[in-house]
């Protein structure tokens, strides 16, 4: 009876503890990022890695669902002959949810799982060990960058990607399924406020927070060779997708 | 690209990501930098439901300011209005809350005022407002027609319904049954009395037929006078016959006209003569038969004139365009200009000669045959060289291709055009040659005003010499009207 219950209780605190962690890694991630030296070039190699490197990904994930989006919406407001609101439609999905969400969880595939293997592989390597002999902080050095460089770049990322999907639908729309392109441009602007923008690229640079703490937290924790570093990578890509969901919701409920 | 810095390539992606959030923001949020040029106006409202702060005012459908505040005063809604500055309004200006689409959304109309009344100012109030006719006063004003109605039926009701209502409808039917009754038996007892109508109608009719006899007298009168009219009437057909008579005669100018022979001898061959145009005319002799008959000049003239309404037709359309644009490329450091005339004779097609000034200047490469059956391979580079683009184009709806001469080599192009031709993006193919990968060129052309443009890209971005470099640049362009008249004067075959 007493281990039935232990087995219910286990992953429980298991989950407690990990969120913990991954809490503590954020608040020491934070000290470390205000105190010098700053190391620019890491952050600046990572923004590299993350954002210029990712661009052709988010691009075509872009466009690809500003166009579905398009066509989808387009075949439901047919039914009632709406379609003049099938650009306002696109244009407020892609920029609120779309966009940031699928840029995000691209770059978490991308990234996320580069930053658990790349740690994962240094820390089954001892490699972390050394740089902690040679007085260099692990967190300063390889957490702080790859953080700082997703928050900054996931908005960017972003707006690229909420740019190519209106385009992307605006091919569909007015192109493939000849709405007209004054109406499609106009109902964009009357329907889309700043505000859906912002909020957006908000929630992206949370999302790249994300992304990015738990795929080091996930490196950092690494056990058992190889095998553990593939198995941390698939913990972490899951984990963050499934983590990136969740707080879109409640980010979306606090914001709008 | 690949010589750029880590730091730049994050730079040239933050630019990218900041212009196009700048430029979504502006579209989007109607942002302006005139924003705050304007002037405030005070509005009383008894109801200021539906409206919201920063919601648009317009004049005649057209956008002229924005809500900035709403408050309560007095019981009533204080709505402050924030007018663009370049729009003049007067003290009797009206203004209306309305509303807009299906869905209901307020807004503020305002309609002007007389022209010669005084100008409002900035902190001014606008005295006249016309009371929201919104669904509620809509709901109150049907709720008090229903009203009526039914207080209608409930006096009908009362009337007809009822014990009596009843009693009195059916003394209705009573009284009517019995004025039926009574009208039946006053027929039936003066039966008698209808004889003596009929009998006293013949009589008068006699009577009319006494007046007939005794008035013979009279009639016989009127008889004996149209006789004597008739009489005159003879002597005026005698008269007239003596004219015609003298007409026969040949005298006077009519007589001779109608009675010689030789004025009708000449009458009948003018009518001859005519006779033997018309027929030549029918049969097609003569210019004027020919034009007239043969299908074949009808059909020329037609054409003729169809091609001079093409000609015509095609001046108007002729277009040409002078363009400069200037590239700078980030790896050489350098720029690369270019100078070009379109001439577009139609919508859809159009000829490009371009002179192209490359910082990299023109190559020339030969091959000598040595002695021992090697070749060596030169390549010398003009600096100063210029480059010669000639290209034909043709468009369909929003894609463009292009063949000819690029940069002095041969090539093709292919253009897509988006948002009524402002965004443009090109990729080119050229100096193509089997020893090294092809020349390509991608870029965006974006044209904020109408002749002026900017634009990005990538140039020879699969060189396999190291070529490959990110540019971004400026052009000016405009159609050149002195240009077209010189190349429209030179006929055009159909």
């Amino acid at each position: 009876m007493v281990r039935l219950l232990e087995l219910a209780g286990r992953p429980f605190l298991i989950a407690v503890e990990e969120s913990g962690r991954i809490i503590l890694l954020l608040i020491s991630t934070i000290t470390w990022m205000l105190r010098p030296p700053f190391r620019f070039r890491l952050i600046f190699k990572q923004m590299e890695f993350v954002g210029v490197n990712s661009i052709f990904v988010v691009l075509i994930t872009g466009t690809f669902t500003g166009m579905v989006f398009a066509l989808q919406s387009y075949y439901g407001f047919k039914m009632f002959g709406g379609e003049s609101l099938v650009g306002a439609t696109v244009a407020l999905g892609v920029t609120r949810e779309l966009g940031p969400v699928f840029t995000a969880l691209m770059v978490t595939g991308r990234v996320g799982s580069a930053m658990t293997a790349e740690l994962g592989t240094m820390k089954v390597t001892e490699q972390i060990d050394a740089l902690h002999s040679m007085s260099v902080n692990p967190i300063h050095y390889l957490v702080m960058p790859r953080i700082v460089a997703a928050i900054l770049m996931l908005p960017v990322l972003t707006i690229v990607s909420d740019f190519v999907g209106i385009l992307g639908g605006y091919f569909v729309g007015v192109e493939l399924m000849k709405i007209n392109s004054g109406i499609f441009m106009a109902k964009i602007v009357e329907f889309v406020d700043l505000e859906d923008i912002f909020n957006g690229l908000i929630k992206a640079a949370c999302f790249g927070l994300i992304l990015s703490l738990i795929g080091c937290y996930k490196g950092l924790r690494t056990t058992g060779g190889a095998e553990g570093v593939g198995k941390a990578t698939t913990q972490s890509v899951v984990l963050s997708s499934v983590t990136i969901f969740i707080s879109d919701y409640f980010l979306t409920s606090f914001m709008f | 690209m690949s010589n750029l810095t880590v730091e730049a390539k994050v730079g040239i992606f933050v630019v990218i990501g900041i212009l196009i959030l700048t430029y979504m923001s502006m579209r989007v949020g109607g942002l302006s930098f005139k924003r705050a040029k304007g002037y405030d106006l005070n509005v009383y409202f008894d109801s200021a439901t539906g409206l919201a702060e920063d919601v648009q005012v317009e004049i005649a459908g057209v956008e002229v300011g924005r809500v900035r505040r709403i408050s309560l005063e007095n019981g009533k809604a204080l709505v402050v209005l924030r007018i663009n500055s370049n729009v003049k309004l007067t003290k009797d200006a009206k203004a209306v809350i309305r509303t807009k689409g299906i869905l209901g959304d307020k807004y503020i109309e305002l309609v002007q005022g007389s022209p010669s009344a005084p100008p409002l100012k900035d902190g001014d109030r606008i005295v006249k407002t016309v009371p929201t006719t919104d669904m509620d006063t809509l709901m109150i004003t049907l709720d008090e027609v229903a009203k009526n109605i039914n207080r209608l039926t409930d006096s009908l009701a009362n009337v007809i319904g009822g014990e009596k209502g009843e009693a009195s409808l059916s003394s209705i039917v009573d009284n009517i049954k019995e004025m039926v009754e009574t009208l039946n038996r006053t027929v039936q007892e003066n039966n008698d009395d209808v004889t003596n109508i009929i009998a006293n109608l013949s009589e008068f009719s006699e009577t009319l037929n006494k007046i007939g006899d005794t008035n013979r007298e009279d009639i016989r009168g009127i008889i004996s006078n149209v006789r004597k009219a008739s009489e005159k009437m003879e002597v005026l057909i005698a008269g007239i016959n003596d004219i015609t008579s003298k007409i026969n005669q040949g005298k006077g100018s009519i007589g001779k006209l109608v009675n010689e022979e030789e004025t009708v001898d000449n009458l009948n061959k003018a009518l001859a003569s005519l006779k033997t145009i018309t027929d030549k005319i029918n049969r097609g002799e003569g210019s004027i038969g020919k034009l007239i008959n043969e299908d074949e000049t009808v059909e020329n003239i037609n054409t003729s004139l169809v091609s001079i309404n093409d000609y015509l037709q095609k001046q108007d359309d002729y277009k040409t365009y002078v363009d400069y644009r200037g590239e700078y490329l980030f790896d050489s450091d350098e720029l690369k200009s270019y100078l070009s005339l379109r001439i577009q004779p139609k919508e859809d097609k159009y000829y490009l000669l371009q002179i192209v000034d490359d910082p990299s200047g023109k190559e020339e490469v030969k091959d000598t045959k040595n002695a021992d059956g090697t070749t060596t391979r030169t390549v010398e580079t003009d600096k100063d060289a210029l480059k010669f683009s000639a290209q034909i184009a043709k468009r369909y709806y929003d894609i463009g291709l292009r063949g000819g001469l690029f940069e002095s080599t041969g090539g093709v192009g292919l253009d897509y055009y988006l948002f009524s031709d402002r965004l443009t993006f090109s990729l080119e193919a050229f100096d193509f040659d089997p020893d090294r990968n092809a020349h390509l060129k991608f870029k965006a052309d974006y044209r904020p005003f109408k002749h002026i443009y900017i634009t990005s890209g990538f140039d020879d971005f699969i060189s396999d010499e190291g070529k490959e470099s990110f540019f971004i640049g400026a052009g000016i362009s405009f159609a050149d009207e002195d240009i077209k008249s010189l190349l429209s004067d030179i006929p055009i075959p159909k």
